[in-house]
């Protein structure tokens, strides 16, 4: 594609469409029911590419997400109403705290493999839960947390307009991505991608797989606690079943993921793309008869799985090969009749 | 001695593996571990190498002590390990198996004439050099486990049954690889279950019961040792 005499590649032409794409909310209602599920979309798409650091590159795959996605609300938020510190010094303690939590949780974890992982995560995720509905004193309990509004400031992370946490949103997601990017190129990306593919020839070619592996684990669940508090933040009111839900929150970032693909940086916004709408329109407009909602999106996200079992972003790449050859092919003809 | 081996107690947990196991592998030379099923073999390379968790007792190699070193600087030494059960990185080509036998040693000049080398050494390998090693046939992903272990140049090579579950065909093209590595100068641990071929490499040899080193002596010995030879050589 040429344009007064810049050349345009497919690959700059997508960006500047995506680039684009986000511009567009900033435009919406700010009250309005579509900016918030915008909102919603691209924070699920960080949470997935949080997910996506330890289960797509280190393939270990969490089951219990929210674990750090709940300690990460409850630090900065407890610290916010308790002590009156600035929810963005909260955010960076509720990571801190989720990392911690995974280090401790990790220990006994990577000696074992595997499925224990997912098991353990799931496990610790649901015993979070109970000790946030049983030690009310601290957590508030089964009620769960109210923030109260106050004078809208940068410093207490409240903002009048819908459309300042939408653009908070979107800068998490960018953190989160460069994050995932950096970890997935150079040498640390061929030190993941060969555990990946084979822990034990990984171990003898010189890569400690224990402690990348722990340290993706502990990066991942530092991201996921800070979009615990920046969900907290955007939505004033959390529970112990909202926030360590295993279905709403933990299940759903692997699915996203999954549905997107797994270890492309890409992936997650995809999959949020497609995953959290459709939750939306099961929810809104299949909710008379129970459980048609949750039933058509399963069945709509197994054919999704069994039609691109590596993830969405493949059919799109198979897509962009075709255009390229047909575009070779062409060109091709066109030297030929010269 | 290249490699010195003192007392080695190693295991996963609370319960060793290996009990004051001694053993030393001179520049050059084939040393051949024998022993049946969970005698500790792997476990004796894999403490070499710095995988086992526990370890205690004393590993001396080319004047490094490793006992206490973490296994990702250990290759960098000059320790080759090729594990057991044909481990490769299936969706990387045969080429890129190889680079990343070579990753602690990613700045070195030297890797292009020894992949080279390697390829002069399987000829098989160069045909498939841009395959991805997960299609290739159990001979062929041996010899690129070999291969990758060869590409940081080692001074030691731990080979854990490479022979294990190849065709007879494929188990004599082994070896002779193995014969040509050695005659190249390199020094070489070998496990084999395949007492009469490892016999047959070595010029030494040592037999492990249940994690107890039981006998060692010249390849010869061992092979006319009456109880090597009803154990281990079915005669
Ligand atoms: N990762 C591990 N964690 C705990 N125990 C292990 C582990 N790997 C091996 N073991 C135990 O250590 C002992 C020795 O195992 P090892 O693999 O060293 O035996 P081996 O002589 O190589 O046997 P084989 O001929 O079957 O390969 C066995 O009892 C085994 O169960
Ligand atoms: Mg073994």
């Amino acid at each position: 594609m040429k344009f007064k005499g810049v050349t345009l590649n497919a690959r700059t032409a997508v960006y500047l469409c995506l680039a684009v794409a986000f511009l567009i909310p900033l435009g919406m209602d700010p009250d309005g029911y579509l900016l918030r599920i915008v909102s919603m979309v691209v924070l699920f798409a960080a949470m997935a590419q949080a997910w996506n650091i330890v289960g797509g590159l280190a393939n270990q795959l969490s089951l219990g997400h929210a674990a750090f996605f709940g300690l990460g609300a409850y630090t900065s938020t407890l610290l916010f109403i308790r002590q009156g510190i600035s929810p963005w010094a909260g955010m960076l303690a509720g990571g801190v705290v989720a990392a911690v939590a995974m280090l401790l949780l990790s220990i006994p974890l990577f000696r074992l493999r595997g499925h224990y992982f997912a098991l353990a995560t799931l496990a610790f995720a649901e015993v979070l839960k109970i000790i946030a509905i049983h030690f009310a004193d601290l957590t508030e309990g089964p009620t769960g947390i109210t923030i109260p509004y106050g004078e809208p400031s940068f410093a207490n992370f409240q903002f009048e307009s819908n459309t300042s946490y939408y653009v908070v949103i979107v800068a998490l997601f960018a953190v989160v991505s460069l994050i995932f990017w950096k970890l997935s190129t150079g040498a640390m990306g061929f030190r993941l991608r060969a555990i990946r593919e084979n822990e034990q020839a990984a171990e003898v070619s010189g890569i400690d797989t224990y402690r990348i592996k722990l340290g993706t684990s502990m990066v991942s669940a530092f991201t996921m606690g800070m979009c615990g508090t920046v969900y907290a933040q955007f939505t004033y009111f959390f529970d112990p079943e909202s926030i360590f839900s295993m279905t709403g929150i933990s299940v759903r970032v692997a699915l996203i993921c999954i549905i997107g693909g797994m270890g492309r940086l890409w992936g997650p916004l995809i999959g949020a793309c497609i995953l959290i709408p459709l939750d939306e329109i099961a929810v809104n407009t299949m909710s008379d008869v129970a459980g048609l909602g949750p039933f058509v999106t399963s069945v709509i996200l197994i054919a999704a799985i069994i039609y691109e079992p590596r993830g969405l972003i493949s059919a799109w790449e198979r897509l962009r090969r075709r255009a390229q050859k047909k575009h070779a092919a062409q060109s091709g003809q066109a030297a030929g009749a010269v | 001695m290249l490699l010195e081996i003192k007392d080695l107690c190693a295991g996963y947990g609370a319960a060793p593996v290996l009990h004051n196991v001694s053993l030393s592998v001179d520049s050059g030379e084939t040393v051949s571990v024998l022993g049946a099923n969970t005698a500790g073999k792997s476990t004796l390379l894999r403490s070499i190498s710095g995988i086992t968790p526990v370890r205690r007792g004393s590993i001396k190699f080319d004047g490094h002590e490793l006992i206490d070193m973490n296994g990702k600087d250990i290759p960098k030494l000059g320790i080759g390990h090729v594990p057991e059960g044909r481990h490769v990185f299936p969706k990387m080509s045969v080429v890129d198996n190889l680079w990343m036998g070579a990753f602690c040693k990613r700045k070195d000049k030297k890797l292009a004439e020894r992949m080279d080398g390697i390829m002069q050494m399987f000829p098989r390998l160069r045909e498939r050099a841009s395959q991805l090693a997960g299609t290739l046939s159990g001979g062929e992903q041996q010899m690129v486990a070999i291969g990758r272990a060869l590409m940081s140049n080692p001074k030691l090579l731990l080979l854990d049954e490479p022979s294990h579950g190849l065709a007879p065909v494929v188990v004599d093209e082994v070896h002779e690889a193995i014969v040509r590595i050695a005659k190249s100068g390199v020094a070489v641990l070998l496990v084999e279950q395949n007492a009469a071929l490892a016999l047959q490499v070595a010029s030494r040899g040592m037999v492990l019961q249940s994690g107890h080193a039981v006998l060692e002596g010249t390849a010869a010995e061992l092979a006319a040792n009456p109880d090597v030879r009803k154990a281990y050589l079915g005669i």
